[in-house]
């Protein structure tokens, strides 16, 4: 106790004493992000305002070799902003400035606790915005995307995160501050693309130039229904097939559509649908419609039950919308749901989904189909209750079912919401334990204390690697 | 897969809430913390705290339901830094009922630790011995108007005595509108219409309402009548009980929401029409508040059916464009209690552009709460100042006025305009159109 108070007066003495929490009440809201099933309250929450607060926070803390976690608005659905005990949270939302916009370049630099949203909407005025759009971008932080490197809907042409930053400003494990990137394709190794994803396992980031992009001229979207899943995953191949690459190719199955029916955003779709698509195409004027021509055909050869195209950018938003909420909107179907983030090639679409509709049998828990189909990123919503003993588990292994059918095709284990606590384990499926420790090395350059959000990303070593290691040993 | 699983399930817990009509399960189940709510609340684009914004107080309600953690002031603070303003509940995609909540676990609260000091005092004697009371609330008026008009009002802020109220008492006074005699007294029971009666309706005239702005009311039922509806203005009602619920008082609330419900069902009206965005939320919710009331559950029901905000009653039912002109440009602000209480943005800003001569200017952010939210800005002077000022910054620099459908919010909008030295005036969206139809009298049609 006397530990933690002395803690906590140099805690403020740095940020002040409206900026630190430390009573078990305001600790609580802080034992998980948008990842439930695991909640642990930190040590206590911390809010520099400025990039030296960060850097004294963390010498601090490293002084103390004392664990720390940073955290943007706790959307990310793997729990990497979750404590797993003893932890201090460093929450960057009192960083949320845009910093600079450079319309000549084309990019803008903002602190990490900057809302993804907000930046299309501060530079929306002279046709610009910034391409990243995760379904939480209403809330989630720009920080917080680098971490994951979040992708969105429309990252099937325009990219993820890492493909749209610059440049950043960190803090290390021991609070020195250092720039990284700044111009584009600079030589030696490559630093954003490692530190973007990298889960706050490295660095903490307090400043990020990222590309902004001009609107396209013009975009079309389509919504198309099938009464078959079959049909519909036909449909997404053979669109991307004959040569178009839509701006976002998008994918519900049944259960999904009754959840986003049943929440705050509904548009009124028809009963009774297998699945439905959610295609957009953007760029110049010019083919715009003869991309919405092909892609009708594309949808009426395999089976479509109705297709239209948004008559304006109200009907448009009303869709996108309907879309965007589809996890959160199965709190109205269900009490507790636990999303999965599995990829796989394309091509295995239909196959996949039938296991995934076996493992729901088998199970008895209900699953929703959100997907980006066209890149094949599979977001299984497992529905459960909480409150009935055991099922909390019972979802857990599902999910873990589920990565494996996607690691067997060929496919991954995350497409964007990163390992977290969630998805540790799951590694294996993907790695080897020798390309496991490859990588903890290199984590071990930045964070060689293993102060840095400890534990997270990686599965704890197996017994087999300690095994081996001892008898290497011998 | 090792999963370590750290969740309470209820059923091996005991709940902290010990009182009747604690916050319902169903509610805070509905939550699945997307944390979408976030960018919407104003407490916690204040603080940045998780525990002042809805998600986080959902997690808290949620934990004392599952004996995690204790009612305590702990819990207190942020559940009643709430502002009520239900922004939240537009943005939650799965459609959790966070104001609700949030009076649930107010009245269980106000129930384990009852106010102390000064703050009792004050509450028990507006809550319970005034707004509840006609008689007393005119009375009250009597007295600021006497205050106003004696010369008092001129004595005191010439002396400088005000200077000895905190700053947000001291900004409230200066805006404080002239009392007028309250319809209640002025108009008779029953306001008959204007040429052929389309519809009987009864009027909520409200508490302060009726006394800070009885000019509303008087253009209220200027417009309606002129529109072909009669007015009843039932004697026997009272105060909505929206403070009380806000204050966690929910046994008064209750006891004036049974007999509002006696004494409108009884005026045998079609439609209640309201001119005050958080009197008609309120009374809209009746239901929810009688839920567990055998006697008044059903009738709560049929009740709420009948309530209308006056803008949207005019549009549902037919109105006469004004034909006189209110040459002004305008920006419009959307009550809470409107806009996320009731879903209603479209109808007072169609209402306000068939105003001829009226040009409308929107507002960015025109839904974030001015922070009047009922008695906030009395008892949290300090967070309710600070969202007056972000609101503020929304406001467009050249309007005339600022037009809105809540009586709380003009007076807070007044004290922002004051304080911010603007020189647009705050109007109720009813009296600019009651203006217009003046102004067809003065050019002779």
């Amino acid at each position: 106790m006397q530990a933690q108070d002395a803690l906590i007066r140099e805690l403020a003495v740095i940020v002040g004493t409206g900026s630190v929490l430390y009573r078990e009440e305001d600790l609580i809201s802080y034992e998980c992000d948008g990842y439930v099933i695991h909640k642990q309250p930190p040590r206590a929450v911390v809010f520099p305002a400025t990039t030296e607060e960060v850097s004294q926070v963390v010498k601090l803390l490293h002084r103390r070799k004392i664990p720390f976690i940073p955290r943007g608005a706790g959307t990310g659905l793997s729990g990497g902003a979750a404590p797993l005990g003893g932890e201090v949270i460093i929450s960057l939302v009192k960083m949320k400035k845009l910093l600079h916009v450079d319309w000549e370049n084309r990019l803008a630099v903002v602190q990490p606790g900057f809302v993804n949203l907000k930046l299309t909407n501060s530079v929306a005025s002279k046709g610009y915005y910034y391409a990243p759009d995760p379904s939480s971008q209403y809330a989630c932080t720009i920080g917080g995307n680098v971490a994951e490197n979040a992708g969105g809907a429309h990252c099937l042409k325009y990219g993820v995160t890492t493909n749209h930053v610059l440049g950043m400003e960190l803090v290390l494990a021991n609070g020195e501050i250092v720039e990284i990137g700044g111009v584009p394709d600079a030589p030696g190794y490559d630093l954003m693309g490692l530190l973007t994803g990298s889960e706050g396992t490295l660095a903490i980031v307090t400043k990020i130039t990222v590309r902004i992009l001009k609107n396209p001229e013009d975009k079309k979207t389509v919504l198309a229904y099938f009464d078959s899943v079959e049909d519909a995953s036909h449909a997404v191949s053979d669109i991307i097939a004959i040569g178009i690459v839509p701006a976002a190719l998008e994918m519900m199955d049944k259960t999904a559509i009754e959840g986003v029916e049943a929440g705050n955003y509904p548009v009124g779709h028809p009963p009774g649908l297998q699945a439905l698509l959610l295609i957009e195409v953007d760029g110049i004027s010019a083919g715009i419609e003869d991309q919405i021509e092909e892609i009708l055909k594309v949808c009426k050869q395999r089976n479509v039950i109705q297709v239209k195209v948004a008559e304006n950018e109200q009907e448009r938003a009303q869709w996108w919308a309907n879309r965007k909420t589809a996890f959160p909107a199965m709190g109205a179907i269900s009490p507790d749901y636990l999303v999965q983030d599995g990829v796989i090639p394309r091509s295995r679409l239909p196959e996949v989904l039938e296991k995934v509709e076996e493992i729901s049998k088998r199970s008895g828990l209900r699953i929703a189909n959100v997907f980006h189909a066209g890149d094949g990123n599979l977001h299984p919503l497992i529905l459960f209750d909480a409150r009935k003993p055991g099922e909390t588990e019972l979802a857990a292994r599902v999910g873990s079912e589920v990565l494996k059918v996607c690691a067997d095709v060929g496919g991954s284990i995350t497409g964007e919401h990163g390992v977290g606590i969630e998805k540790q384990e799951e590694m294996r499926f993907i790695f080897t334990e020798e390309e496991i420790q490859a990588q903890t090395q290199i984590r071990s350059v930045f964070n060689p204390e293993n102060l840095l959000n400890p534990d997270k990303l990686f599965p704890k070593p197996s017994r087999c690697a300690e095994v081996r290691k001892a008898v290497g040993h011998l | 897969m090792s999963i370590q699983v750290k969740d309470y399930p209820e059923s091996q817990t005991k709940s902290n809430y010990l009182w009747e009509d604690p916050p319902d399960e169903d509610k805070f189940s509905a939550c699945v913390h997307c944390g979408m709510c976030l960018e919407s609340c104003p407490t916690y684009l204040e603080t940045g705290h998780e525990h002042q914004s809805p998600r986080g107080r959902v997690h808290l309600i949620k934990a004392v339901a599952q004996g995690r953690i204790e009612l305590n002031a702990g819990f207190e603070d942020p559940i009643f830094t709430c502002l009520d303003c239900r922004a939240c509940e537009t943005a939650c995609p799965s459609g959790v009922k966070v104001g609700s909540l949030i009076e649930q676990a107010r009245g269980q609260i106000r129930k384990s630790i009852p106010l102390t000091g000064w703050k009792a005092a004050v509450s028990k004697f507006f809550l319970r011995g005034v707004f509840p009371h006609p008689h007393r609330l005119h009375t009250l008026g009597n007295l600021i108007k006497l205050y106003q008009k004696s010369g008092m009002q001129t004595l005191a802020r010439g002396m400088g005595l005000l200077k000895m109220m905190p700053q947000h008492l001291q900004n409230m006074e200066a805006v404080m509108p002239e009392v007028k005699v309250p319809v209640r007294k002025k108009y008779p029971e029953v306001a008959p219409a204007e040429g052929r009666r389309k519809m009987r309706v009864a009027l909520l005239t409200g508490c302060v309402m009726d006394v800070m702005f009885g000019d509303i009311n008087e253009a209220t039922i200027r417009v309606l009548v002129r529109n072909g509806y009669e007015v009843v203005i039932p004697r026997n009602q009272r105060c909505c009980g929206a403070l009380h619920v806000h204050a966690g008082d929910r046994d008064e609330g209750k006891r004036l929401a049974r007999q509002n419900i006696d004494a409108f069902l009884a005026a045998g009206v079609d439609k209640i029409v309201v001119n005050a965005a958080g009197c008609g939320c309120a009374l809209k919710e009746y239901p929810e508040l009688l839920h567990s009331d055998p006697e008044y559950g059903q009738k709560a029901v049929e009740f709420a059916g009948k309530i209308e905000d006056v803008a949207v009653f005019l549009m549902n039912h037919g109105y006469q464009k004004p034909q006189g002109t209110v040459r002004t440009r305008v920006t419009y602000h959307d009550a809470c209690h409107l806009a996320h209480g009731q879903g209603v943005r479209r109808e007072p800003r169609e209402l306000l552009r068939d105003i001829p001569g009226v040009e409308m200017v929107e507002m960015p952010y025109a839904d974030r709460c001015c922070g009047s939210a009922g008695i906030y800005n009395i008892t949290n002077p300090d967070m309710a100042g600070k969202v007056l000022d972000e609101k503020m910054s929304y406001v467009p620099e050249d309007v005339e006025l600022i037009s809105m459908g809540n009586p709380g919010c003009m007076l807070q909008m007044a004290i922002g305009v004051r304080k911010h030295g603007r020189s647009a005036k705050v109007v109720h969206t009813i009296q600019l159109l009651d203006r217009a139809y003046q102004a067809e009298g003065e050019s002779g049609k």
